[in-house]
């Protein structure tokens, strides 16, 4: 039975759906560039705005495919307004290229209507439906400009180990229910009749299984390859969704079955000491590994695809929780963690973007294309325009953790809950994979100070960034927020803490 | 509240500053300059006007920041804490006159900084949320690596990057033992707290208050900094211009001594006392190794930064001695090195700014053309190897004095690093002002008369004087 709160719940969903084919209505009617970009943004709006009422009510089960709380409204927030963003700066990034682009802005919100299934999924029916949605179409988003050096490499690569992380998935899913008789995350039948499963090998194996096809589109080592490449290849607004929603949305889903499932475990469903175990090992080996590689890294995109391979990892400690009692304060931590790493990814993409557009005006520069932005293509940045280079040192201290920054109070979050948990071994990994992450989140830094080299090389007109007022108002919008939220987290520390 | 104004007063001064540099040229100096001479004012007037006793730590300010742990923003100070903060308004000054003429690059953006680092150095001495400890702590961080790193000398990427990674790391290890401390209060009385002064109610296991002070000592190790974790200090201070030398040396080394004070000693009586067999050690080490390294030096700064870590085991060695009379000369050594170090930085600043070099090869002789700087130069130089009169000498003669009743084997050998000491400061000052002229060098300027000469009185003031210091820590109960 449909009730209205039901409908109420799932509208933000509802709304992107329908306003994708209002979309595909206008392109059937016209083609406009500018068009698709402002409806793509009312639609987004709408959604958050019906995304709002949903944080106050209780968890609400929608059939037995989706399950609406707040913490789901809270995180799909988070993927709206990355959707916004992508879809400002999209306009930018596109208008630099010949052609319309109506596809483009379809599949992207085609990618935030997968997220967004994603993440009120209560169903590994209802999983596959979102995770296939999202990556098809970001498939379609990564390959997106044909003439691009890399489109064709980047697509199918991420093509390619999509589809296996999906099949992956599906096999492991398929283990489960051979197990359990039940495809839902919480086991009614079980729970209805008093017949929980019985640990076993299979059911241990189908739970890898599931969790590599996650690792996979969070970019957890030892399935980490894709993910530099990608994030280089792709187009910088692609970039962020990948580093963004898609992360968001795969975490959050896992986030929901990993404590439904963990609820049950003390029933014994499966040997949850090995589980856990891997996952450490996978925790650690990320942050190490994540960290170490970006070390000799010049392409920044580069750069950050490995260093979210990092994040990854550290946020995985959330999933260490072993007492039911503290999963309210995991939840919390790792939606305050995502904000923190969602806004710094934003405000430094959104610095690449404005960057590359602006570079591709002054055409005189000669060193790099437009999305091949290396570290030494910042040098001096500080003092050609205080803005951008306020935001990238803001949200560059924000990845590293540093305090006065959101990504500090996310990183006071892991760590509380590691040392309530006891996890010596995930604090001491945190620490080294931190500390040698600061050696090229340093280097950033420098470089944007840096006025040895620059100054000589690009003539003394093109020295100075002059910025257009709305691009600039934007990047400073996205500044304050940062260092507001950074300075006084009380704010959102409340929102979620009362979710 | 005064405290917060002195911060925020200092943070938008330094916005002032620069602000107005790219107004009119040269503006940024006096800018600062004013400020910070307004604001200490401010500051002592408050202290002195509020008549309020300050042997024990007094809250002067309690409001809720982050209520999802509880975190407040409190703020509170004794006699300690006044010692350095003064200490730090004086050298705030030293490094505003000290960067005068040297900082021509960005002059704004270089004022900004330095006066954000001192307000963050403010802030860490009066911190009382032990969250907001740690805020402070990485606070001044950021600038002062920003001033190595944009102002400083040919290798100051490297030396900011090592600097920058050798605090945090070890600062993140402290993080982790202030978050097990909160949920130790939480577990003790249901309620989690950061607030400095209902830890100390804690009735901490010995076994556990073994890890948490550790995980605190090896941060303040890190920036005292002791061996075997010093290793940035002198390229930190090499590289960094003259006033970022200054600040460290003068300043930054005494947060370290200070947090050992406040959050190691008190916090953990017994674990200390434990600890302290391998503390003295590492404090003579360094002592020992700090004058070792000193004398086999050729570059100026480099020399100065190495008899830092020897100065500072002292401290080291003072501090975990728990006796009073060891307690005092710890308190007066970081004073009396304040001020000794950051003269032997400005000196060696002043004459990079003439020579532009800091090899001592190329230096000689400059007696005959620069009497007056060579005659400071002495003074600073007895100063550093414990002349008697100074005040180095007070501090370090009660820090042994005080430490040989309790180890006195230790003391033995901490006493070979007076002559240690005395065998590089002499080097230092022969080579450079001794010997067969090789250039000719300005004397002092009057702006540069002003530093050494205002540095010099303080040194001999307080080691004529050394109750001035004394008379405030003297009831201190170890």
């Amino acid at each position: 039975m449909i009730t209205n709160m039901m409908i109420q719940s799932i509208l933000p969903q509802l709304i992107i759906a329908f306003g994708l084919v209002l979309s595909m209505l206008l392109i059937a009617w016209q083609r406009s560039q500018r068009m698709i970009q402002f409806l793509t943004l009312i639609i987004f709006i709408i959604a958050l705005v019906a995304n709002v009422p949903i944080f106050t009510i209780d968890a609400i089960q929608v059939t037995s495919l989706l399950k609406v709380d707040s913490y789901s409204a809270f995180t799909f927030m988070l993927i709206g307004l990355s959707g916004v963003v992508v879809t400002l700066l999209s306009g930018k990034y596109l208008r630099t290229q010949t052609e319309v682009h109506d596809e483009y802005y379809l599949l992207l919100q085609l990618v935030i209507l997968g997220a967004s299934i994603l993440v009120v999924s209560d169903h590994f029916a209802s999983l596959f439906l979102g995770f296939e949605l999202l990556s098809i179409a970001l498939v379609g988003l990564v390959g997106y400009i044909r003439e691009d050096k890399y489109s064709v490499e980047t697509g199918f690569k991420y093509l390619i180990l999509s589809a296996t992380a999906s099949s992956f998935m599906l096999l492991g899913i398929a283990f489960i229910y051979s197990q359990t008789g039940d495809l839902s995350f919480v086991y009614h039948t079980g729970l209805v009749s008093g017949d929980l499963p019985q640990a076993s090998v299979v059911l241990l194996v189908g739970s890898l299984l599931f969790f590599i096809g996650i690792a996979f589109k969070l970019s957890l080592v030892p399935f980490h390859f894709w993910t530099p490449d990608v994030y280089q290849g792709s187009s910088t607004p692609v970039t962020m969704i990948l580093a963004t929603i898609s992360k968001v949305a795969m975490f959050t889903v896992l986030m929901k079955y990993w404590f439904s499932w963990l609820s049950y475990s003390e029933a014994g469903l499966f040997d949850h000491d090995i589980f856990m175990k891997l996952l450490s090992i996978i925790a650690m080996l990320s942050m190490v590994f994540g960290n170490s590689l970006a070390l000799m890294q010049t392409n920044i995109k580069r750069l950050l695809g490995y260093s979210s391979i990092a994040h990854m990892g550290y946020i995985l400690i959330i999933l260490m929780v072993t007492s039911s009692q503290s999963i309210n304060f995991a939840w919390q931590s790792a939606l305050f963690y995502l904000a923190a790493y969602v806004l710094a990814s934003l405000s430094i993409f959104t610095v690449l973007i404005v960057y590359s557009s602006q570079n591709s005006l002054a055409i005189n520069k000669s060193s790099s294309t437009d999305d091949d932005i290396t570290i030494s293509d910042w040098n001096g940045l500080f003092w050609r325009n205080k803005t951008l280079a306020c935001l990238v040192i803001l949200s560059v201290l924000s990845l590293a953790g540093i305090p006065l920054t959101m990504g500090f109070i996310g990183k006071f979050y892991l760590l509380t809950v590691a040392t309530q948990g006891e996890l010596w071994w995930l604090i001491g990994a945190l620490i080294i994979g931190s500390g040698i992450g600061l050696f090229y989140y340093l280097r950033i830094i420098f470089a944007l100070f840096n006025t040895e080299t620059s100054e000589s090389s690009v003539s003394e007109n093109n020295w100075k960034i002059e910025l257009p007022v709305t691009n600039h108002l934007f990047i400073v919008v996205l500044a304050v927020v940062g260092l507001f939220f950074g300075i006084f987290p009380d704010m959102v520390t409340r929102l979620i803490g009362s979710l | 509240m005064m405290l917060t104004i002195v911060m925020l007063g200092l943070l938008a001064a330094g916005g002032l500053a620069w602000y107005f540099e790219s107004v009119k040229a040269q503006s940024a100096r006096w800018i600062s300059l004013f400020s910070v001479l307004g604001l200490a004012t401010f500051f002592a007037v408050s202290i002195i006007s509020s008549g309020s006793d300050y042997s024990q730590l007094n809250v002067l300010v309690r409001v809720p920041w982050i209520s999802a742990f509880n975190i407040e923003y409190a703020l509170a100070i004794d006699y300690l804490s006044i010692i350095l903060m003064s200490l730090t308004f004086f050298l705030a000054l030293i490094c505003i006159l000290v960067s005068w003429q040297e900082i021509q690059t960005k002059a704004g953006f270089y004022y900004f900084n330095l006066l954000a680092a001192i307000a963050g150095i403010i802030g860490v001495f009066c911190a009382v949320d032990l969250f907001l400890f740690f805020f402070f702590w990485e606070v001044m961080l950021l600038p002062m690596t920003a001033i190595i790193a944009i102002w400083g000398h040919e290798k100051r990427h490297f030396a900011a990057i090592k600097f920058f990674i050798f605090t945090q790391v070890s600062s993140l290890l402290m993080l982790v033992a202030i978050i097990a401390m909160a949920y130790l209060h939480y577990d003790q009385t249901g309620l989690i707290s950061f607030f400095y002064q209902d830890w100390l109610l804690l009735d901490i296991p010995l076994d556990m208050a073994r890890y948490l002070m550790f995980g605190f000592f090896i941060a303040f190790a890190v920036k005292l900094p002791s061996v075997p974790v010093h290793s940035w200090l002198p390229d930190a201070h090499t590289q960094a211009p003259t006033a970022g030398s200054v600040l460290l040396a003068g300043v930054l080394l005494k947060t370290g001594a200070y947090g050992l004070i406040r959050f190691v000693i008190f916090l953990f009586p017994e674990a200390s006392q434990e600890f302290a067999p391998i503390a003295m050690t590492l404090g003579v080490v360094s002592i020992l190794y700090g004058a070792k390294m000193a004398f086999a030096q050729q570059d100026s700064k480099r020399l100065v930064a190495y008899s830092s870590i020897s100065h500072m085991g002292f401290v080291m060695l003072a501090l975990f001695a728990f006796n009073t009379l060891a307690y005092q000369g710890a308190v007066i050594t970081l004073v009396a090195h304040g001020i000794s170090s950051a003269a032997l930085f400005a000196l060696a600043g002043m004459i990079y700014n003439r020579i532009h070099s800091r090899n001592l090869k190329d230096m000689g002789g400059f007696w005959h053309s620069a009497p007056r700087m060579g005659g400071f130069a002495l003074a600073f130089a007895g100063a550093a190897f414990g002349l008697p009169g100074l005040a180095n000498f007070v501090g370090e003669f009660l820090s042994l004095a005080g430490a040989f009743q309790i180890a006195p084997v230790f003391v033995i050998f901490a006493a070979f690093g007076l002559i240690g000491s005395a065998i590089y400061g002499m080097m230092l000052f022969q080579t450079s002002f001794q010997g067969p002229p090789t250039t000719v060098v300005n004397d002092l300027s009057s702006r540069e008369l002003l530093i050494v000469g205002s540095l010099f009185i303080l040194l001999v003031f307080f080691g004529l004087y050394p109750n001035a210091v004394l008379q405030y820590v003297q009831g201190v109960q170890l």
